[in-house]
């Protein structure tokens, strides 16, 4: 008996069918669960070279080992080629529809092939049903919910499903995932809509059960003590809003497009903000104690009456600082607007603030925007905007809702200079001009340019790493640190963590758990070893797609123009800063200098192995 | 005189108590075998934590054909007597708030841990509490 349910859900959409599988218990006990499994799922089932919003491309609903447990803060992953990227997407999401899927009786589904016209799955156990969503097709994610509940007359049924923007292929469209958490990053709710599948809705009469219940049990009440010792608390108290005032002390808080790293009005943004304007009480995702999250209601002004969960620092900074937005009632309301229609608000926030600077730099005219000026500042222009893209409205609206690299790539000329993306992910709310090892990071991070692969930010202000010196400024060391931190939290993506309980539960913890409750004994190196393995499978996914050293760059924002504030004024990431990083980046890596795992890499990482992946 | 009571105010839905609940009843985990239930409503402004009354008007007790739910003398909870219960679920039926499941035919409900409630002891947020009741003043005037 172990925590692992023993069977995938295969659906074929283009005929209608569902199966259950069998995992390769070798690839299991290589990959262990979510990002790991996952990547070897897509490597073995998308052609080369595919389009990702073509039949081809499969959607993966991966859970971990420990989804569905009492083990805190265990989350599920959506994974594809992605839209926005052509990379392989992992995105992660928490709230209570994950363990649903092990409740059920599944590790994970595997969705392929395209619906002839709308449907959304009902699983309820071992029965699947393809049901019609003409009647939902358009509507957004919060009625799509609610509707899908009523049709099958039990509220407690949890469901996955896209808004407007997934229906209409935007490429950072997302899944919301009961209830109102999102799989946000990477375009996953295009996929689902370029399969025409608007929901997945599933219940689950299976108890998960661990291999040793009073060891498990002892394993999980020390995480819990070890979240409340350490730096959790803060995440309690006020989620990750209180990030505000810290990025903005260090300059990183982007502005403007990310011309700048202050902003002037940080303090209107931060949590003293919500929980005066909007928080009536705490919100946690499945089986979490921290309850980051916080539920209310604005109480006054044109949004009144607007029911939302707090805003988190992301979409503080993009929907808001980025955008020079300061009244949090309003970023609050747009927010949600990306919620409901299924955007993905960092995304979003990156290409509202890049159509603004193409405003201002005369590239778009009000003529483009149905008479709008979309002006840094303005509330109007950027809820105008979300509904352009959503409803892809227009040129303007076609046109952003394939992402800024795309939309830079039309406008051409001098956009390009302000396109702020790497590998075509829209940037997160940390400009890393003062931080050369998180520009490192996210240049290397594999689905784009993403904070939450690896997140030096902490280490390099500290000045220390494993015993080691470090200069915030400086480059030595961050290579290493970089390609550690990486692997370390690519092992604890495959056991589908949260970001932030992992601050707090100890990597021993985390090992206790695994084993307690599939039997599955792991060392710390050993540990390492599985993010490492992961990190290069997935990196044998992006280099069949044509992935190479190039591609391992940073938006020219942050190379050319040098920080205009800030305690890292006149910083910024050179060429030949990138070059070093790199270079030492790959070495660690047992990387040729193209950015590709040497053979003997993928040897000692036991990557060489043909191994068929499902026993139907 | 015991009794659980919920509050709205500090749940934060994250399903801890009904986790702890489901392994002690039935040795593994699904919110849905805990005994007790949190609902969402006002488009998820509120979760609202469901606990069992351990009603003195009991429904469930009324309406068992077998008689096998009655109150444990020591911690004052309506408690079913597994190898009496025939696993009809008229005592579900009976439960206009749901805090009766029927699992594998036989009927299970909260009996307060014999006292000292797991859900209560796991709850981060305090959102369960234990109310022990030595007078009844409101029914005996």
């Amino acid at each position: 008996m172990t925590s692992y349910m023993g069977k995938f859900l295969i659906i074929d959409l283009s005929r209608q069918e569902a199966s259950a599988a069998v995992l390769n218990p070798g690839i299991q006990k290589l990959l262990i669960g979510g990002k790991g499994v996952g990547a070897k799922i897509l490597y073995d089932l998308v052609p080369e070279g595919c389009d990702p919003l073509g039949d081809e491309n499969v959607l993966v609903f991966m859970t971990g080992p420990l989804t569905g447990t009492q083990a805190p803060a265990m989350r599920g992953c959506v994974i594809a080629k992605s839209p926005l990227t052509g990379t392989f997407a992992d995105s992660y999401y928490g709230g209570h529809f994950s363990p649903e899927i092990k409740y059920a009786g599944y590790d994970g589904i595997v969705i392929r092939g395209r619906a002839s016209s709308p449907v959304y799955v009902w699983i309820d156990d071992d029965k699947v049903e393809f049901r019609s969503a003409s009647h939902l097709w358009g509507k957004d994610t919060f009625a799509t919910n609610w509707l899908i509940k009523n049709e099958l007359v039990d509220k407690s049924i949890k469901v996955a499903c896209i808004g407007p923007g997934g229906e209409n292929l935007v490429r950072f469209a997302l899944v919301s995932c009961e209830y109102n958490r999102q799989a946000g990053r990477g375009g996953m709710g295009a996929v689902m809509g370029s399969k025409n599948l608007k929901a997945i809705a599933v219940r689950g009469n299976h108890i998960v059960r661990v291999k040793d219940s009073d060891t498990f049990r002892k394993a999980v009440h020390k995480a819990y003590s070890e979240m409340n010792e350490n730096t959790t608390g803060a995440f309690t108290l006020e989620g990750t809003a209180g990030s505000i005032p810290f990025a903005n002390e260090i300059g990183l808080l982007p502005s403007r497009n990310y011309y700048d790293g202050t902003f002037d009005k940080a303090e209107s943004i931060g949590p003293e903000a919500q929980r005066k304007k909007l928080w009536y009480r705490d919100l946690a995702c499945a089986g979490c104690p921290i309850r980051c999250s916080k539920m209310g209601k604005i109480r006054s002004g044109k949004f009144a009456g607007t029911i939302s969960d707090a805003v988190e620092y992301e979409l503080l900074g993009l929907l808001g600082s980025n955008l020079e937005i300061s009244d949090i009632r309003a970023i609050t309301h747009l927010a949600s607007r990306c919620d409901a229609l299924g955007l993905d608000g960092m995304s979003a926030g990156g290409v509202i603030g890049f159509a603004m600077e193409a405003f201002e730099k005369g590239l778009i005219r009000p003529s483009d925007a149905d008479g709008k000026e979309l002006r840094f500042g303005s509330v109007e222009a950027a809820d105008y905007l979300i509904d352009a893209i959503a409803f892809r409205k227009g040129e303007l609206g076609r046109t952003l809702g394939e992402g800024v690299r795309q939309a830079a790539g039309k406008f051409g000329g001098e956009a390009e200079g302000f396109a702020v993306h790497i590998k075509g992910l829209e940037y997160p709310a940390w400009g890393p001009r003062g931080v050369p090892g998180m520009a490192l990071a996210l240049a290397t991070a594999d689905r784009g340019g993403c904070h939450q692969r690896g997140f030096p930010i902490l280490a390099e202000i500290e000045g220390e790493w494993n015993g080691k010196t470090i200069e915030q400024l400086g480059l030595k060391h961050k290579g290493e640190m970089v390609a550690h931190m990486q692997n370390y939290l690519a092992a604890l993506d495959t056991l589908v963590k949260c970001d932030f309980a992992q601050y707090g539960i100890q990597e021993d913890t985390y090992r206790e758990m695994l084993a307690a409750a599939t039997g599955t004994e792991f060392s710390f190196e050993e540990l390492l070893a599985l993010g490492d393995r992961i990190w290069n499978m997935v990196k044998c996914f992006n280099v069949r797609e044509g992935f190479e050293r190039k591609d391992d760059t940073l938006p020219r924002r942050f190379m050319e123009e040098p920080l205009p504030s800030g305690p890292c004024k006149g910083h910024r990431i050179t060429g030949e800063d990138l070059k070093t990083l790199l270079d030492d980046y790959y070495r660690a890596r047992g990387w040729d200098s193209d950015g590709k795992p040497l053979p003997e890499t993928l040897e000692r990482l036991d990557l060489v192995e043909e191994r068929v992946l499902f026993k139907e | 005189m015991s009794y659980l009571i919920g509050h709205f105010d500090k749940c934060t839905g994250c399903s801890i108590c009904q986790l702890a609940c489901s392994e002690r009843t039935h040795g593994g985990f699904n919110p849905r075998f805990g005994n007790l239930d949190i609902r969402m409503s006002d488009d998820a402004l509120v979760h609202h934590p469901f606990v069992c009354h351990q009603c003195e008007n009991a429904f469930c007790e009324k309406v068992c054909p077998a008689s096998a739910i009655s109150r444990d003398g020591e911690s004052g909870a309506l408690v079913v007597d597994r190898e009496v219960c025939v696993g009809c679920g008229t005592c579900a039926d009976a439960c206009p708030i749901n805090m009766i499941r029927v699992v594998g035919k036989k009927a299970y409900k909260c009996d307060l841990c014999g006292g000292e409630p797991e859900c209560v002891a796991v709850c981060p947020a305090g959102a369960i509490e234990l109310i022990v009741k030595t007078v009844n003043a409101e029914v005996m005037p």
